[in-house]
């Protein structure tokens, strides 16, 4: 493979693992936004599934434009139907939040399905003044300075999943959730 | 045609269906994928077994809230669970279109599994040898997430999957275990589990 085309699947890659990223956030935020029975959780789902449509597109143009060899083609084939499944569990994840957008109240099954729990969902800006600015989430100890733990970051039109080596930037938006003392400690630390 | 058979009423709880479904689904798409990255037929077997029970879960609970609402108040406070249930299905369903990319022989670009293996955590599954130290032992003794950085994520024994199972459970000779980890300590694991490793470094 020229290094031309390496470049161009390694971008197809990264678009995949977004698609994948994305969509398993979806379902971690649609089962809570059952869970708490919030309105927040349930819209940013939805938006999500705007996004993740526009990201699928782009990956399956990109795929379609890459040049491949006869005997790559299943390989590429694969990598389609990879985003396609993505998309479905995308879809199954907008399915759940919906019954949270008609408002339906979630009967007590399905919260004692997803866990029991007194707890809100918060969304704050990170600020000009924060500490937590260039700092990893490993380095941040939110979960242990709050008591808050982040669901997602959302960056842009983007929707970051929280792992450890990521680091936070001014302009992000934290979507956490604890119990309700924790909301003010968190809004110390991210806009103070 | 696959035979397909035929499911009859259980009294079972709408909320243990219903959580079944969940962590099964759940699971299986974290099975599918690495099984297609690792190009794991044994990974894609297990994610069709797993489709086919939720499937008959889907049937099960769609019959016990049929039964549960009795008036048009109830069948307002229900379909969420409905909805809920039959989106857990739509996602195993789409785990078992993953595993059918590998059972097919359609497979994804090989230079995928180059890329993923610098982002992400793999599964892998084991089959527990008599011969391994870890056979009786609790889950929780062994501090396999300290030690190699390996997390056991379930359990397939015999016809029976025990999800996220407790730090008390105890491995049994014949058990299969599906552990998750960074890929060096996974392999560690596997030779461990399959007697190879005799020892447990701390």
């Amino acid at each position: 493979m020229s290094k031309r085309s390496r470049k161009q699947f390694e971008a197809i890659v990264e678009q995949l693992v977004e698609l994948k990223d994305t969509s398993e956030l979806m379902i971690d935020l649609a089962y809570s936004s059952l869970l708490l029975n919030s309105r927040e959780l349930a819209e940013e789902v939805y938006r999500l599934e705007d996004y993740m449509d526009k990201l699928h597109t782009d990956f399956e143009l990109l795929v379609l434009s890459s040049k491949s060899k006869k005997e790559e083609a299943k390989g590429f084939l694969g990598l389609i139907r990879l985003g396609v499944v993505t998309e479905k569990i995308a879809d199954a994840a907008a399915e759940i939040s919906e019954v949270i957008l008609r408002g339906i109240e979630p009967h007590p099954v399905l919260k004692a399905t997803i866990r029991e729990a007194e707890e809100t969902v918060t969304h704050v800006s990170v600020t000009q003044k924060s500490p937590l600015i260039n700092k990893t989430l490993r380095d941040a100890r939110i979960p242990e300075e709050t008591g808050m733990w982040i669901l997602a970051i959302r960056r842009g039109d983007k929707c970051i999943r929280p792992k450890p080596d990521l680091k936070i930037e001014l302009g992000d938006v934290l979507i956490a959730s604890g119990y309700a003392e924790g909301k003010e400690d968190l809004k110390k630390i991210a806009s103070p | 045609m696959p035979h397909l058979e035929r499911i009859k009423y259980k009294p079972i709880p709408v909320r243990e269906l219903l959580l079944e479904m969940k962590n099964l689904s759940e699971l299986m798409i974290d099975l599918a994928y690495s099984a297609a990255l690792f190009n794991d037929k044994e990974l894609a077997e297990d994610v069709m077994e797993l489709e086919s029970r939720v499937d008959t879960l889907a049937y099960l609970l769609e019959m016990q809230t049929m039964i549960a609402a009795r008036d048009a108040e109830d069948a307002e406070a229900l379909i969420g669970v409905s909805i809920v249930a039959s989106a857990a299905d739509k996602i195993s369903d789409a785990a078992a279109d993953i595993a059918v990319i590998v059972l097919k022989d359609i497979g994804v670009h090989p230079l995928v599994t180059q890329v993923f293996e610098k982002v992400e955590e793999r599964l892998m599954r084991v089959k527990v040898d008599e011969e391994s130290i870890i056979v009786g032992k609790q889950i929780g003794e062994l501090g396999l997430v300290a030690k190699m950085g390996v997390d056991i994520i379930a359990i397939h024994r015999n016809k029976d999957w025990i999800i996220n199972p407790k730090v008390k459970e105890k491995v049994k000779n014949g058990d299969i275990l599906i552990a998750r980890g960074a890929p060096s300590g996974i392999k560690e694991f596997k030779e461990l589990a399959e007697g190879k490793l005799r020892r447990l470094e701390d």
